[in-house]
Order: structure tokens, then sequence, then C-alpha cells
């Protein structure tokens, strides 16, 4: 044996000792199957009708996620604990540490996600959620063998991809699934069979990971139809309107006044302030007994439901000017929907 | 010339392997050193005995559950004994590729056998 093979092997141990984090399958199964879990249900469980008020609904969002990810956190560590030991090996440090990490990058999951209901980016919820995870999976990588490196960094890009891309609400929540429920286990299942593999057979791996993760969750997003009303539309004015589900007609000129209702220390407006706005194009909204359901459609296009956040109003300058002496505040904001903006769902 | 002279307890290739692991893993059990160095148990034995002996490992109990293990480390004498191996090895490369050693055989090793 040279001395540049000793020298080698020395390397490939240093290596192998540095690198020496553990998912285990438990781990892979639990995050991934609760983060997927989480991703999909959360929306549904925590709605502005069960709980009206801003505040309540924020704490209450962060109660059950804090539940769920606190809960399988510390399971998640006693069970790697626990097949150590089984193993008869030790925790190593890195592993210990970067499990704080971990746990870290879910509080601040967690925070984001309550402060987003008082602070706005609401949009970027799961984004958020998708990033997290990368940056969790990437640490994990620097221990453990390049393949879980190269998904964590894989998966920040995704979301930052998505971001990017304009995917539309619903999109990016079914890739924050996706990336949680299929992404782990299935890199766990890569990294056992191609880990140590070469540099060829690691990029066919990714590239595979990839493929089975993001078509889903975009099939997903796209198949997330809203189902349209059955009762035909009916014009403004034309019948009273009664109980159960009917379709409200609205055409272009409509007026559509914007009431604003404003809690200030220092600015006053009168309860029937209202800002004259007409309709552009015609749009139909569904009625539940006589109040709007969440679906509607713009023309003849497909319907939406107001969830699947394709609407999205930006106000990007509030100023305070003089015009003619007079003081007054200009305000701009842009109300675009994802259905003329180019976003696909 | 002088060529540098090599650690005979270092110069063998599983010991080489078992005290680099422990150089960058830290506290590590028995079981874990037989999976990733792919040695039997009586072959492992010996080897961690020798460098027990030497100073370059210490043992310490762990209680596992109900059940006790042996954790190995490395000590700071089997840290700088494993920096010096290296140093020298780099040395011998430099050496060879300058032509002035042949191969493995030609190895100094302090004048003790290698076992």
């Amino acid at each position: 044996m040279s001395p540049d093979d000793r020298l080698q092997d020395i390397r490939s141990m240093l290596a192998a000792g540095h690198r020496c984090v553990h998912l285990e399958r438990s781990t892979l199964l639990l995050l991934g199957g609760v983060g997927g879990f989480l991703s999909v249900v959360t929306e549904w469980v925590i709605t502005d009708t069960r709980f009206p008020d801003l505040g309540t609904r924020g704490m209450a969002l962060l109660i059950w996620l804090a539940f769920w990810l606190g809960g399988v956190s510390l399971l998640e560590h006693r069970l790697t604990r626990r097949a150590r030991e089984r193993r008869a090996e030790t925790l190593p440090f890195a592993q210990a540490q970067v499990t704080r990490a971990w746990w870290m990058l879910l509080s601040v999951g967690c925070l984001g996600s309550f402060a987003m209901f008082f602070y706005g980016g609401g949009s970027m919820i799961y984004t958020l959620w998708t990033v997290l995870l990368g940056l969790g999976v990437y640490f994990f990588g620097l221990f453990s063998r390049p393949l879980i490196e190269w998904i964590g960094l894989a998966i920040i890009l995704l979301g930052v991809a998505a971001l990017a891309a304009g995917l539309p609400y619903g999109g990016t929540r079914w890739l924050a699934a996706s990336a949680f429920a299929l992404g782990l286990p299935l890199a766990g299942w890569l990294n056992s069979r191609v880990g140590d593999a070469g540099m060829h057979q690691r990029t066919l791996a990714l590239g595979l990971w990839l493929v089975l993760v993001v078509t889903p969750a975009l099939l997903m997003a796209r198949s997330n139809h809203t189902p349209p009303p059955a009762a035909p539309p009916l014009a403004l004015g034309a019948q009273a309107l009664g109980s159960g589900e009917q379709v409200l007609r609205l055409e272009v000129g409509t007026p559509i006044p914007l009431r604003l209702d404003l809690d200030s220390l220092f600015l006053q407006a009168p309860s029937h302030a209202e800002l004259a706005m007409t309709l552009a194009m015609p749009v139909e909204v569904a009625l539940s007994d006589g109040n709007p359901d969440g679906r509607y459609r713009f023309g003849d296009g497909q319907w939406r439901d107001i969830r699947d956040g394709l609407l999205q109003l930006r106000i990007d300058r509030l100023r305070g000017r003089l015009e003619d002496g007079r003081p007054v505040v200009r305000a701009h904001a842009r109300l675009d929907s994802q259905d003329f903006t180019g976003g696909d769902q | 010339m002088t060529l540098p002279a090599l650690d005979p307890l270092l110069h063998q290739p599983a010991r080489t392997q078992l005290v680099a692991y422990l150089s960058a893993r830290g506290e590590t059990t028995f079981s874990e050193l037989k999976r990733v160095l792919g040695v039997t148990d009586g072959n492992l034995g010996a080897h961690l005995s020798k460098l027990v002996e030497a100073g370059y490992v210490a043992t310490s109990e762990m209680e596992h559950g109900r059940r006790s293990q042996t954790a190995y480390t490395l000590t700071p004498a089997g840290r700088i004994a494993l920096n010096e191996y290296v140093a020298r090895l780099s040395a011998l490369m430099t050496l060879s590729v300058d032509g002035e050693v042949a191969g493995d055989a030609s190895f100094p090793t302090d004048g003790h056998p290698v076992s």
C-alpha cells in the first residue's frame, strides 16, 4: 500500500466519522407524515368561521402546529435514541446539535405562521415551510451522506422557484405537502440505495426524487377544481334571494362600493364611508342561503374558490400629500387574479 | 537523507482506519466500529487492546437501558500520534513523488515489526 493509498484511507475514515449522522426511517416517516398532514388539513381546521377573531385564529394555529410538531419531535427523538441503543451505538454529537437546529427551524416556522396573521405575507406560508424543511434536511445532510445534502438544497430551491414563478397559493400548499409526505421517506429510501454511490448515480437519484415529488404536487394543484354550482345564474334584482344554492350574475358596470371600516386613534371615517367602484367584467358569485359561499368566476371562465388564493390585493403605496392646499392620503393598490396574470392552477 | 519513521502501531491498515474514524467520530461503541470497519469481533478486539495499551484509545462504560456498553475514544496522545503519522506519510509521499522511495517495503517503522 503506497503512502497515497494510506492517506486516502485515512481521509475516507475521517469523512465517515464526520458524516456519521443517520436519519432513521421512523424520523422520515413521522416528520414527513405529520408535515404532509398539517399542510393539507390545517386550512380545514383553522378557519375563519371557526375562529372569527384574527388574534384567536392566530393563537389557534400556533397551538395546533405546536401540538403536532412538538409531539412528533419528541417522539422522533425518543425513537432515534432507541434505535441507536438497539444497534449499540452512541448518538453522535453532530446529530444532537443538528436535531437542536431542526427544532429551532420548526419553532421559526410556527412563529412565522403565527406572525403572518398580524404582519401579512400569508400567501408565502407554504413556501416558508418548504424552505425551512429544505434547510433542516440540508443541515442533516452536511453531517450525513451527500445525497441528503443535495435533496435539502433542492427543497430550498423548489420553494424559492415556486415563489419566483408565481405558483398559486394552492400549488405551494401541495408542493409543501408533497415535499414532506413523499420527499422525506423517498430521500431515506434513495439514500439507503445510492448514498455512497458516485456523482452520476447521485445525480440520477436527485432527478428521480424531483420528478416523484414535484409531479404529484402539480397534478394535485391542477386537479383541485372548484365544483361549479348547479343553479342557473340570476341577474341582480331579478328575483328575491332565497335559501339553498343560487348563482348571482353581476354585469359590467355593476356598482360594487368598497365600504371602509377604520379603527384608528387619530383618524375617523363615517360609518357610511365608501369608495364607489364598478365591475369592469362580468362576475358570477355562488350564494348559499343568500350569502356568498366563496365560489366565483369571471365571465364564462373556470369556477374558483376565494380560498385558492388566486385573488391578490397589494397596497403598495400609501402617501400623505397636499392637493390644492388640502391634506390627502393617496393609496395605490393592485387587485389581480392569477386567472389574468398567468398563474397556473 | 533520513526518511521519516512511521509509528509501527498505526502503520497497520485496520488500526489506521480505526484511529482515523475515532478521531472524527468521537465516542464510539464496539458494535459501530465493527460495522464501519467490517472486521470480526476478535480482530477488532485485538486491535483495540493494542491501542488501549499504548494509551492511544481510552475506554469508558456506558449505560444503554439495562445493558452496559464499552465506549472507545481517542486520547490526546492518540490524536497526536495520528497527526504525526499523517505528517510523516505526507512527507514520504513527497519523497515518493520525487522518486526517492520506491514502495511500501521501504517504509521505515521506528525499527519495530509491524503486526
